[in-house]
């Protein structure tokens, strides 16, 4: 008998076969990071090769990410409430009538520093609301951010009327450069450290990982959820901000749109808008810029803008289809 | 007439990885009419995996198998099911939100088509009638499946899988989920398929039952068949080292009868909870194993949910340390130095997608602190790793995510995540359920290495000889209420244990 056992033990193990080989690479620690800054990277490569040597040139990286900023801003923002397992695709429209604040608070003052204000906490407050309707009134997120993208919108209509509001844009110019730039650093360093580097993103992580494991864990789902909204509030906030320094005036279709543009970027950065384990805090950073050096790549390539949708739709629906966790061993693992 | 003895399924060759993790390798069985072939191994060890790709739900990475002299490679486990090879899997197999009857027929809807309309009262009645064929005459088909307790919707994967007439069927730890009753109907279903030359292939980690019920064993081990058994040589040490490729003593539980502290560290005060409980009082002392039996729905489980503020507290309260704090939330018993582990571990004790150290982190958010509100990676490594060397959870690295890990290895990781939040009290609900000998005897060690650390426990279990064997006091429930106390001092009597049980 003791023969058996040796003969069974000393078999050669299994060959991997290639789904293996992937399923082991996207274990590792770093691939959230690395494989979709690959992505970028290549994208920027084949459009540099394709356009005879004009992609990868100071103007257009400089206009890419100039371009990128306000998507990735939001991006950043709801990357704290994706990973809680929640939608909120109001927040482009949430961004625009901050702005509309904003612009209406300097048409007042004509104080710029209080126009930036506003925005900020005209952005925190909105977002506020739609935590509270989801926190308080345990309204599933997606369905508040329906009725909040209609009402927003029409508020924004409401005030801003037929024709834009405007600042002074000389101002604006002033405020352009550095300013933007100091103020998305600032906010994404410091969503990187809090989301990565303390209790809050774990948190977030395992709530939306598991919330009835979460709260046996002594995890206070509420709290973290309120948490989540004030970072994505101040992300939305600075994204008005940065929307009314780049054009100096708001029209009333701002941010129309954008809460879509924010997803298929956080989708494109390599997370998963169900949240969960493996997302992060960059991942809608990487994905706003690779969106924007899809829309100028083909655009530079003579690409019409209707079909640079149709390849955005497409691209969007596969990676939401690679992106949705499937189990790998037992469908029947979940235990009663 | 198919002969007794006649191979029905044969796997040849067969072998099977998730990622780096071998599951199977290079497995060759035989599995014959008229025979209850009992699988047993530690988790891990490939018999649920080779079972589920007999059975259709997964696909083998190489090997061949031959199911009545015929090539077997059934790609679901509907098409499994018709050609008559049915799985009672180990956790839930039924989906909570649709009827009794379409659960029973999932995937068979067509053949109770009446033009472009399902006949529910056809289903209904079909369904009824295999429901009644197992013996079960208290479900009723058209309700929906989650109006049922966890043993009734195991009765009715079981008549799912029994309205098929199977040629063979696989009951793959499922007795763990059932009462005495329900594992009396299985055993008899077991028993009476191989009289009619069907073949049972039956997974179980209770030595005992798989040997009572079991005609040849097969001992897997880290994806190897080690040894097929004959009931006649059937040996309980024997097989134990077998399995766990080391010898194993009979006896795993503590013999000690060291006594505990008087300090009462966890008093429920008169609780009454919406359902179970009215009034109920108990109090838990430092260092002390405090186990509480009865049949699964006395309301135990309940409690446990309740002390750690997972249960909504009508009236009475939960006070720990002589009053100075009371638990209102489970935040507010992590907070105090409390840890609960659910019966329930795939769905409320893990994040299955989260890789093994972020789930035993989980516990350390604040003890991993570096600078200020900062964690420190270093910390937090050191923190993850100690539990993984210190429980020998068998994995790649911490990184690695649970969902890939064997059930007794995914128990570790719960266990880890406590053990590294070093609670004062913990709650364990069901601790060893589908986790094999060896893991449970580990388990069992560090809940007495706690004890001896001065740590208090509440085990929950529906294992008689568990609860003897670790407790210090003994409270077995019927009907959410004590119907009594024993100690471990005087000894304790199984006969009176179950008189009242019962």
């Amino acid at each position: 008998m003791e023969q058996i056992s040796q003969q069974a033990i000393v078999k050669d193990i299994p060959r991997l076969g290639l789904m293996d080989r992937i399923d082991i690479m996207k274990n590792k620690r770093g691939f959230p990071l690395v494989f979709p800054l690959s992505m970028l990277a290549l994208l920027a490569v084949i459009f540099h090769i394709l356009t005879g040597g004009e992609f990868l040139t100071l103007n257009v990286l400089k206009g890419v990410f100039n371009q990128s900023l306000i998507v990735g801003t939001m991006a950043i923002a709801v990357s704290f409430i994706y990973t809680t397992g929640n939608i909120d695709f109001s927040v482009g429209n949430v961004m625009g009538l901050a702005a509309v604040f904003g612009v209406m608070a300097y048409q007042v003052t004509e104080n710029m520093a209080i126009m930036i204000l506003v925005t900020f906490l005209s952005g925190m407050a909105l977002m506020m609301c739609n935590c509270a309707l989801g926190v308080i009134f345990h309204i599933k997120s997606a369905r508040v951010a329906v009725v909040a993208m209609s009402v927003y919108s029409a508020f924004t209509v409401f005030l801003v009327g037929a024709e834009p509001l405007k600042v002074d844009y000389k101002i604006c110019k002033v405020l352009e450069g550095n300013f933007r730039y100091i103020a998305f650093i600032l906010y994404f360093a410091g969503c990187i450290l809090m989301y990565h580097k303390t209790a809050i993103g774990r948190k977030l992580r395992f709530i939306g990982g598991n919330a009835v494991c979460a709260k046996q864990t002594g995890i206070n789902e509420n709290e973290s959820i309120v948490t989540a909204f004030i970072f994505a509030g101040i992300g939305v906030g600075l994204a008005g901000v940065l929307q009314i320094l780049r054009t100096g005036s708001i029209a009333q279709g701002v941010g129309t749109g954008m809460g879509m543009d924010v997803m298929l970027a956080t989708v494109l950065g390599g997370m998963s808008i169900f949240g969960g384990a493996k997302s992060n805090a960059y991942a809608g950073f990487i994905g706003a810029v690779t969106v924007t050096v899809l829309n100028r790549g083909l655009l530079m390539l003579g690409v019409s803008s209707t079909l640079i949708q149709g390849a955005r739709a497409i691209i969007f629906l596969l990676l939401v289809f690679m992106n949705s966790e499937r189990q790998s061993t037992l469908p029947s693992r979940q235990q009663f | 007439m198919s002969a007794k003895g006649e191979v029905l399924v044969e796997v040849r060759d067969m072998c099977k990885n998730f990622g780096v993790t071998v599951a199977l390798n290079h497995v060759s069985m035989l599995i014959k009419r008229g025979e209850v072939r009992g699988l047993i191994g530690e988790n891990g060890s490939g018999k649920s995996t080779v079972t589920t790709i007999i059975a259709g739900i997964q696909q083998a990475s190489s090997g061949d198998m031959i199911y009545r002299g015929k090539p077997w490679k059934p790609q679901t486990s509907l098409e499994a099911a018709r050609e008559g090879i049915g799985i009672i899997v180990q956790e839930m197999g039924t989906i909570p939100s649709i009827t009794v009857a379409e659960n029973i027929f999932l995937g068979d809807y067509s053949r109770f088509l009446n033009g472009p309309l399902i006949n529910r009262r056809k289903m209904n009645a079909e369904a009824a009638a295999a429901l009644e064929k197992i013996g079960v005459t208290d479900i009723d088909p058209s309700d929906i499946t989650a109006k049922y307790n966890m043993e009734q919707r195991k009765l009715i994967e079981i008549a799912k899988v029994m309205a098929h007439d199977p040629e063979m069927f696989i009951v793959d730890e499922t007795t763990t989920a059932l009462s005495e009753k329900g594992r009396e109907i299985l055993y008899h279903l077991m028993h009476q398929a191989a009289a009619d030359n069907k073949a049972v292939v039956f997974i179980s980690h209770d030595l005992e039952e798989i040997m009572e019920h079991s005609d040849t064993l097969t001992v897997l081990r880290d994806g190897n068949i080690i040894d097929n058994i004959d009931k006649k040589d059937f040996e309980p040490n024997m097989i134990k080292q077998k399995m766990i490729g080391r010898e194993i003593t009979g006896n795993y539980y503590r013999v000690d009868t060291d006594g505990y502290g008087d300090e009462v560290v966890l008093k429920a005060d008169c609780i009454t909870t919406m359902q179970d409980l009215l009034c109920f009082n108990l109090e838990l002392h430092k260092g002390e194993i405090l186990g509480i039996g009865g049949l699964s729905e006395c309301g135990m489980h309940t409690l446990g949910r309740a002390l750690y503020g997972l249960e909504d507290i009508v009236d009475g309260k939960v006070e720990l340390y002589g009053g100075k704090v009371t638990v209102t939330t489970p935040e507010s018993a992590f907070k105090n130095g409390m840890g609960y582990v659910s019966k329930n571990r795939d769905t409320e004790s893990l994040v299955m997608n989260a890789p093994i150290g972020a789930n035993i982190s989980s516990t350390g958010y604040k003890k991993n602190r570096g600078w200020g509100i900062f964690i420190s990676d270093k910390k937090e490594r050191r923190y993850e790793q100690l539990q993984v060397d210190s429980l020998a959870i068998k994995c790649t690295n911490v990184f690695q995510p649970v969902r890939a890990l064997s059930g007794g290895n995914k128990q570790k990781v719960v266990f880890g995540k406590w053990l590294a939040a070093d609670s004062d009290i913990l709650i364990l609900d069901c601790p060893t359920r589908g986790v094999d000998i060896g893991v449970k005897a580990s388990m069992y060690q560090l809940i007495y290495d706690m004890k001896k650390k001065g740590k208090s426990i509440i085990l929950i279990s529906e294992e008689l000889p568990e609860l003897c064997g670790m407790s210090d006091r003994l409270l077995i429930m019927k009907d959410g209420e004590v119907t009594g106390e024993f100690f471990r001092s005087d000894g304790f009597d199984n006969n009176q244990l179950i008189d009242c049980m019962i």
